[in-house]
């Protein structure tokens, strides 16, 4: 096994049932939203780690079977070179304490009725860690101040209807630190929140990783955080990576028509191109997962496509140079 | 903490009071309560809940007596009750025979006689008692010779009504012999002779005679060693307390006042536990979803399809009949009252991220449901307590009108129950019947009046009803 990686998924999928009517399950027929098919990366340990895609593309899934919210259909998930596709409740609760998550709404992620109190202190109960009530305080102060929530008592007795999204956001942070893990994800973690106070949290995050030696796992639309903030980034599309590679990579020098695309829509306020509303080279919506295409499933809405992407076989996500993957047949002639 | 507390209640408060049916509820709730608190002073039988069914502890009223203030909306008048004491005493010892003489007046100022005339003395020794009574107009009607032999001091009491037969067939025959031999000497009343004007057919026929009567208790001792206390004499009237009497001479009135506490108990006990369960029920089934869900949904359809009153009957039969087993009888089956909302409830909660989030942390199933579902259920759980109640309560009352309630306890349904059977509508005693069920009904009420008013405020979408 690859010891250089904190994390390793090896192609990871989840295919969720489709109710059937009475004349399929005569007939046997079995269908499936197949949300993510067959999906592999690694994260090295201290890095961070971006997967990037549009609603709908499965990456919010892999998060959560990578959370083990949701059980792998099929594939392996590997964490520190043990194997944890399948553990116990024991083994499953250790994981919980390496693992952690941010949410993307910072509204629906904490009770209601808690108070910032309870909403610290929660993960230290579950896990039985610092018996004393006074040292669980000191704990939550500590986690408070890391996020810059000060003062902190004064916070703590707080209902989270009374916090701003960008306050709130960083409790969610502070619990989801409150155990110490080795990793973090972060389903969109500053997507909800307004522009001016997503750099300073992202700064906060970047900050946080290096005093505490966190890896994340960042999910996102938004290729413009990416390439500030990550190290690595993948590119997602119905469920298959279909680009990895370091941000310059991707970003600067893309090999996928999906990844180029992307690129292509991204806005740039600059003066005298503000009012220029953007010709994005794709058409149409992402196909259902329900439903995926023949062939390389980009193929209806890549404007390079050709008779033979329907034809051929799915294409694999092969190494074009360097660690820079790419999964289509026809990248070096486009 | 508190603080938070009281301003939510302040808040709640300033809601609940924009609900007038709410606020009449409460009225009537509040009412119930100082009825439980201060029963020893407003009943005027406070032993009432205890004897019920000790049939000494009423001997001393009259039976099946309407409440006295019908006396306003009749044209003849019934006597009502009165205790007499200090009465005309006369002593006279010759050394052989002790003669203790005690003269009581009566007042009669009714139209209808009284129920009974008792005599009560504690006494000790060997005695003969005479009693007679003498008339306004001078007529003296002989009623008892009872002798009583003592060694310790004892209750004597001395009921005149059924031994004045044969002094008023007496009195009857000496002023119209041929109408009253007509007459079989066991059908007449004879108080109703007694205290009626001497007339031609005077023993069918009754003119109330008005004026003082003397009741002379005469006591004989031989050997003069007996001793007498506190004589007096009661005159239990026609007429009785707030709401009557039954035919076994209770005070209904005081059997309202300690049923209250009955019904209290019963419905908020049988609510409270079953709307814990059934919350509690239907919060895990929703969370646990899948399989485990559809079996907790058919069991809970098992229990919703079986009809309760032919199960609670039988149960009762079957196990001695007591308040506690009837209680969880009705747990058995009300739980299931809020289980389909809950569940529906809990399915939303559920989908919420912050379970999702609490579950990322490692929360447990237990942790999810108690800490962080039914927390929001409660607003909810309240409510349909609220009006649970009533049906429990009217259970009960069900299952004790059929003859199987605890007799150890006074409960309005055995209230009703004894008036149907002794056939209390059919004989016109309407004051056992209509006021059980009134109240029976009026605790209904109040618990569906507050229990709306808080499904009103505490889930709003039901504002527009």
């Amino acid at each position: 096994m690859n010891s250089e990686y904190l994390v390793e998924v090896k192609d990871l999928k989840k295919w969720f049932p489709v109710r059937r009517d009475f004349s399929q399950v005569i007939k046997k027929e079995r269908k499936f939203v197949k949300a993510v098919d067959g999906v592999s990366f690694g994260i090295k340990k201290g890095e961070i780690f971006a997967l990037i895609g549009e609603s709908g593309c499965g990456k919010t899934t892999t998060a959560k079977m990578i959370m083990k919210l949701h059980e792998a259909t099929a594939g392996q998930l590997i964490f520190e070179n043990n194997d944890v596709t399948n553990v116990d409740k024991k083994r499953l609760l250790e994981y919980r304490k390496e693992v952690q998550m941010i949410f993307q709404d910072p509204y629906a992620s904490m009770n209601p009725r808690f108070k910032v109190r309870d909403v610290l202190e929660e993960p230290l109960l579950i896990h039985k860690l610092y018996a004393d009530r006074d040292e669980r305080l000191e704990k939550m102060k500590d986690g408070l101040s890391k996020v810059k929530i000060t003062p902190p008592e004064e916070f703590l007795e707080r209902y989270p209807h009374m916090l701003s999204g960008g306050q709130r956001q960083r409790i969610a942070t502070a619990r989801s630190l409150m155990l110490s893990p080795k990793l973090v994800v972060m389903d969109e973690p500053v997507s909800m929140i307004d522009l001016s106070t997503r750099a300073e949290i992202l700064y906060m995050l970047k900050e946080l990783k290096n005093e505490m030696d966190l890896t994340y796992l960042y999910i996102t639309h938004d290729l413009s955080t990416a390439r500030y903030f990550t190290d690595r980034i993948a590119v997602m599309y119905l469920g298959k990576v279909v680009e990895m590679g370091t941000p310059e990579q991707i970003i600067d020098n893309s090999l996928h028509p999906y990844t180029k695309a992307l690129i292509a829509a991204v806005c740039e306020p600059k003066s005298g191109k503000v009012n220029i509303v953007k010709e994005v080279p794709i058409k149409g919506e992402i196909p259902s997962a329900a439903n995926i295409p023949q062939g390389c499933r980009f193929h209806p809405r890549c404007p390079y496509a050709k008779p033979s992407c329907i034809s051929n076989p799915e294409p694999k996500l092969i190494e074009h140079n360097n660690d820079h993957f790419v999964a289509c047949d026809r990248y070096k002639e486009i | 903490m508190f603080k938070d507390l009281k301003y939510k209640l302040n808040e709640f408060w300033s809601e609940f009071r924009k609900v007038k049916s709410g606020v009449v509820g409460l009225v009537f709730l509040i009412i119930f309560i100082l009825m439980i608190i201060f029963e020893p002073l407003i009943s005027p039988f406070p032993e009432a809940g205890k004897r019920w069914r000790d049939i000494t502890y009423w001997e001393d009223n009259s039976k099946s007596a309407p409440p006295v203030w019908t006396n306003l909306f009749t044209s003849k008048k019934y006597a009502r009750s009165e205790t007499l004491t200090a009465p005309i005493e006369n002593v006279t010892d010759n050394g052989r025979v002790k003669i203790t003489e005690y003269e009581f007046d009566y007042d009669y100022k009714a139209d209808r006689p009284p129920g009974d005339i008792i005599f009560r003395t504690e006494a000790t020794g060997n005695l003969l008692f005479i009693t007679e009574i003498i008339r306004p107009d001078g007529e003296t009607v002989s009623i008892t010779r009872n002798n009583y032999n003592f060694s310790k001091p004892s209750n004597v009491r001395i009921a005149l009504s059924n031994d004045s037969k044969n002094g008023a067939y007496e009195l009857a025959t000496k002023f119209d012999k041929e109408n009253t031999l007509s007459i079989p000497k066991q059908s007449i009343d004879g108080f109703n002779i007694l205290f009626s004007k001497v007339q031609e057919n005077m023993a069918s026929t009754h003119d109330p005679l008005k004026g003082t009567y003397k009741i002379k208790i005469r006591i004989l001792n031989p050997g003069s060693t007996g001793v007498l206390e506190n004589p007096r004499v009661i005159v239990s009237g026609s007429v009785s307390g707030i709401l009557g009497t039954d035919n076994s001479k209770r005070d209904i009135w005081s059997g309202i006042v300690a049923g209250v506490k009955w019904a209290m108990l019963i419905g908020l006990l049988t609510s409270a536990l079953s709307v814990a369960i059934g919350v509690i029920y239907g919060v895990i089934s929703a969370y646990l979803g899948g399989f485990a869900d559809s079996l907790l949904q058919r069991i809970y359809e098992i229990f919703v399809s079986m009809p309760v009153l032919p199960v609670l009957i039988v149960l009762g039969a079957v196990f001695k009949p007591s308040i506690w087993i009837m209680i969880i009888i009705m747990c058995v089956f009300f739980w299931t009252g809020p289980v389909k909302t809950v569940r529906s409830i809990g399915l939303q909660i559920k989908e919420e991220t912050y379970i999702e989030a609490s579950k990322a942390i490692g929360a447990s199933n237990t942790r999810i449901i108690f800490k962080h579902m039914i927390p929001l259920l409660i607003p909810y759980s309240f409510a349909s307590m609220a009006l649970s109640v009533p049906s429990a309560i009217v259970y009960e009352a069900t299952i004790s009108m059929l003859g199987l309630g605890d007799p150890s306890i006074t409960s309005w349904g055995q209230i009703l129950q004894d008036a149907n059977s002794a056939g209390a509508v059919i004989q016109g005693l309407w004051w056992w019947v209509v006021p059980p069920g009134l109240m029976i009904s009026l605790v209904g009420m109040t618990f569906a009046f507050i229990g709306f008013a808080m499904d009103k405020i505490l889930l709003p979408k039901l504002k527009t009803r």
